[in-house]
């Protein structure tokens, strides 16, 4: 399968499971498209654990224009607090919409899994068609302990009461993911 | 707490109350309908059958390796920094825990979904040693607040409406929930289990898969209280059954690409984690996180090396077994199971919580395959409930009266048919003359029996017609043997009338071979093997394949038995091998004898366009693997098919099956008969006749315009004269 292909796929398996997505250029998209998403929720703060710091900087500095708070690791001291979660993703799956991060960070962990929004990126060459295809760099990561390895395809949802579908229940209550063009035609 | 009947009087009590639940009806239904779409939706362009046998197969290989592959667990998972414990039974398990947890000053727990752990009955254990423990998925947290069991193994709480658990909410929260709306239930959830999390110092989940090769667990959820649980206290201890343990992440993907697909339809869970050793943890003082693992025996490695039982290992949970299961769909869960729900839940009962428990619920199977065929890993389900039922009688020494009855009978065909024509007589001043049914059911049958009625035996058996009428051909185009079956013969002759005629037509030589008798399914469903086998033994000396083109049945049960049931029972039996393959290769039903052999066409039959719905016997669906070959049939007899709601769910028969839960076939029967009658049909045809029986006798019970006939009589009615 081509990329573009894969990259279509993708789109609409992740939002056959409500996620939100969207194409994106560049990094800069990235940071904007995050804090405005933010914004438009009545989020105050924002949390980016694996960030590079030249991004990072960028990053505070949107944010302090638009007052909202960027958290600061260790984040266990903020486990209350978290609104938006930015987060890259190392892999998908297109067959499923499903993001795969290795989080064996724990920082990485509790923005996943405490924000009330997380927005990934991942690179559109990352995107593989299947779990298949994924083994054999899963296993590699297994073999080099200790791990925490996480599939993520939509929201936290629920259907425990009455088989009705209910999003958020104890994970992030929108997952947006940014797939990154390298070559934009 | 969970309480199971012990007895057959008291869970024919509660099963009658749980059929006044019309909200626990109502629910089941709609599930049951949603759920068959979805799952064929997230199969859509799939190798479902392939991928079945390759996690079956996988699934057995590990099974013979347990010891090996938790000895591989253990050393990779420890080398990872966990620790890895093996407990032989659930109190040893729940000790080990409760040990943990004092060791590393815990008050707290919250806990993910964990059939293992209701297994163990841990919160109890847990409780008392003075822990507190708050469940954290949402049905479990449900049933936690309610003392209650799950009532499905996948969605714990699915017996409850929203206005039961609003109200719960309110009284928790001490604060009103609106009853209609359940968005607002979820939150109430998410904001009262947050501060649990946050406090809790220990985390206990369970494990869908363990993976030797790098001691990696691997856990399926949806609604990330699992992650939660994995992550935020500072120790983690996963109970996990033996048989999760699969030895390769290539067999964890295979069953990760099924499990939620036919759990619920879902391509994929939210999360699915894989969590090897112990990662960084903020809360513990060595800054990693204190990792435990309890791999669970309790009975587990015997099963495993049981040459029967040991396929009941296979089970990955997804609960598809209830879904499926019209009996599950009209009582739930607490009634048909302990911990463990549905037909696999009516096998590990006995397994994991002892015979007194298993008694009376092993006994609710209507043997419709329905679980069988949606089994992701190919347990042969109602095999395994009848053969838990055979263990059960076995183990307690004593038969109910009625089996020893039937085995004396059964095993002397002379006897039996014997007794089957003085009954005839006998019957006489109870029969209805013209309509050939019983008036009055004898005062043995209770009230709840009348919900059909039942039909007379006939006054002249086939057998006892069969040498007058008996066709002689010339030049016959194949030669074949009927095997008629019980209901065929002495009380539903005129089906295999219909048959002569239709032979006759097509230039075919008919036998009867007379030393046939009951194919013997009746006594496996009361677990009577010996007996089976005895007839099974009579019946294959009797039909002797190599005089005949085809064995024509017009019993779908009869002939899947024949074919299924027959290799089983015989297996050991070497001499008999090669006799018993002849006849499976010539055993053939009837529609697949019209179509494929006989190759009906529609210019032989009036075309008169009656409208007709078809009810799919289980045994042909599902046992034999037919449903093309009748409904096309219909067609080519010139019939207008309507197709109909659930045409392959049980009508609820199960031969002693609606005489030992009549609530429950009746019910069940209702069901079928509203679907047909929805269609706007003439005539309710099927290919069994134990089906049109039942069938039949709930139509006239409500009088209904529907009549009831078994598929070679309404195609011989349209045959035209050559």
């Amino acid at each position: 399968m081509k990329h573009h292909e894969l990259t279509y796929r993708m789109k609409e398996k992740a939002e056959l499971v409500q996620a939100v997505v969207t194409t994106v250029c560049s990094m800069e998209d990235v940071l904007r498209y995050v804090v405005d998403l933010t914004l438009r929720q009545n989020g105050k703060s924002l949390v980016a654990p694996c960030l590079d710091s030249q991004n990072r900087q960028v990053l505070e500095t949107f944010c302090s224009a638009a007052g909202l708070t960027f958290l600061h690791p260790p984040l266990r001291n903020h486990l209350t607090d978290i609104h938006t979660a930015l987060t890259h993703a190392d892999w998908a799956i297109a067959e499923t919409g499903t993001l795969v991060l290795n989080s064996a960070s724990e920082d990485l962990r509790i923005a996943t899994m405490l924000s009330e929004t997380h927005v990934a990126w991942i690179p559109a060459s990352r995107i593989l068609p299947d779990a298949v295809a994924l083994s054999d760099r899963l296993i590699e990561t297994m073999k080099s302990p200790p791990g925490y390895m996480s599939f993520i395809t939509g929201a936290s949802r629920t259907a425990d009461i009455e088989r009705v579908l209910a999003i958020g229940v104890h994970g992030p209550q929108t997952l947006h993911i940014l797939i990154m063009e390298e070559n934009p035609s | 707490m969970i309480q199971t009947a012990q007895d057959m009087k008291t869970y024919r009590d509660r099963i009658r109350a749980a059929l006044e639940n019309r909200f626990l009806r109502k629910a089941l239904d709609n599930f049951a309908s949603a759920y068959k779409v979805s799952r064929a939706k997230a199969f859509e362009g799939i190798d479902l059958e392939t991928l079945k046998d390759q996690i079956a197969t996988g699934k057995d290989q590990a099974l013979t390796q347990l010891e090996l592959l938790f000895n591989r667990f253990k050393a990779e998972a420890e080398a990872a920094g966990a620790v890895v414990h093996l407990a032989r039974t659930a109190r040893e398990a729940n000790e080990i825990i409760a040990k943990i947890g004092r060791n590393n000053g815990v008050t707290s727990i919250v806990k993910s979904k964990s059939m293992t752990a209701e297994e163990t009955h841990l919160n109890d254990h847990l409780e008392a040693e003075g822990f507190n423990v708050t469940e954290t998925d949402l049905g479990e947290w449900i049933i936690q607040l309610r003392h209650e069991g799950p009532s499905h193994m996948v969605m714990p709480a699915i017996h409850l409406s929203r206005q039961q658990v609003g109200t719960l909410f309110g009284d928790v929260t001490q604060t009103p929930v609106d009853l209609e709306d359940i968005d607002r239930m979820v939150k109430v959830a998410r904001k009262e289990l947050r501060p649990a999390f946050l406090a809790a110092d220990m985390g206990i989940s369970g494990a869908n898969l363990a993976i030797a090769e790098t001691g990696t667990l691997g856990i399926i959820s949806n609604e990330g209280n699992a992650r939660l649980t994995t992550t935020l206290p500072r120790v983690h201890v996963a109970l996990v059954g033996l048989d999760k343990l699969v030895p390769d992440l290539s067999a964890a993907l295979r069953i990760i690409q099924v499990l939620p697909k036919n759990a619920t339809g879902q391509a994929l869970t939210s999360y699915v984690t894989f969590i090897t050793g112990a990662v960084e943890c903020g809360a513990s003082d060595s800054g990693k996180k204190i990792l435990h693992i309890v791999f669970l025996d309790n009975g587990r490695l015997d099963l495993a090396k049981d040459p029967v039982f040991s396929e009941a290992l296979r089970c990955i949970r997804c609960g598809a077994c209830s879904n499926v299961c019209p009996v599950y769909g009209k009582v739930g869960g607490h009634t048909l199971g302990h911990v463990y729900i549905g037909a696999i839940g009516l096998i590990l009962t006995y397994f994991y919580h002892g015979k007194d428990n298993a008694r009376a619920i092993v006994r609710n199977c209507l043997n419709c395959q329905a679980c069988k065929s949606v089994c992701p890993v190919n347990i042969d389900l109602p095999y395994l409930i009848k053969k838990v039922y055979a263990n059960i009688l076995k183990d307690e020494g004593t038969r109910p009266a009625k089996n020893t009855v039937l085995s004396t009978v059964m095993k002397n065909r002379y006897l039996f048919h014997s007794l089957l024509k003085m009954a005839s007589t006998l019957q006489k001043p109870l029969v209805q003359k013209e309509a050939g049914v019983l008036r009055h059911l004898p005062f043995i049958f209770g009230k709840a029996h009348e919900f059909r009625t039942l039909p007379a035996l006939a006054k002249k058996s086939f057998r006892d017609q069969w040498p007058k009428i008996r066709p002689q051909i010339q030049n016959p185009k194949y030669r074949v043997a009927l095997f008629g079956g019980c209901v065929v013969d002495f009380v539903s002759p005129e089906q295999a009338l219909s048959l002569v005629r239709l032979l006759t037509r097509y230039n075919v030589q008919m036998e009867y071979p007379m030393g046939q008798s009951c194919c013997g399914l009746p006594a496996m469903m009361m677990a009577e093997e010996q007996t089976a086998m005895a007839v099974a033994v009579q019946n294959l000396d009797a039909m002797d394949p190599d005089r005949y083109d085809y064995i024509v049945v017009l019993c779908a049960s009869c002939g899947s038995h024949l074919k299924e049931g027959y290799s089983r029972l015989l297996a050991d039996t070497s001499e008999v091998t090669e006799k018993l393959r002849c006849l499976q290769d010539k055993l053939i039903d009837f529609s697949s004898f019209m179509v494929n052999v006989l190759k009906a066409a529609p210019e032989d039959f009036l075309q008169n366009q009656t409208r007709v719905a078809y009810h799919s016997p289980c045994h042909l669906c599902r046992g034999l693997g037919v449903t093309r070959e009748p409904r096309e049939l219909l067609q080519t007899a010139g019939l207008d098919y309507a197709p109909c709601k659930d045409e392959d769910v049980c009508c609820g028969f199960g031969g002693s099956y609606s005489l030992e839960f009549p609530e429950i076939s009746a019910e069940i029967l209702r069901q079928k008969l509203d679907n047909v009658e929805n269609t706007g049909a003439e005539v309710l045809v099927t290919d069994c006749p134990g089906c049109v029986l039942q069938l039949r006798g709930g139509m006239d019970k409500r009088n209904s315009r529907v009549r009831v006939q078994h598929i070679a009589e309404v195609v011989a009615e349209n045959l035209k004269d050559p």
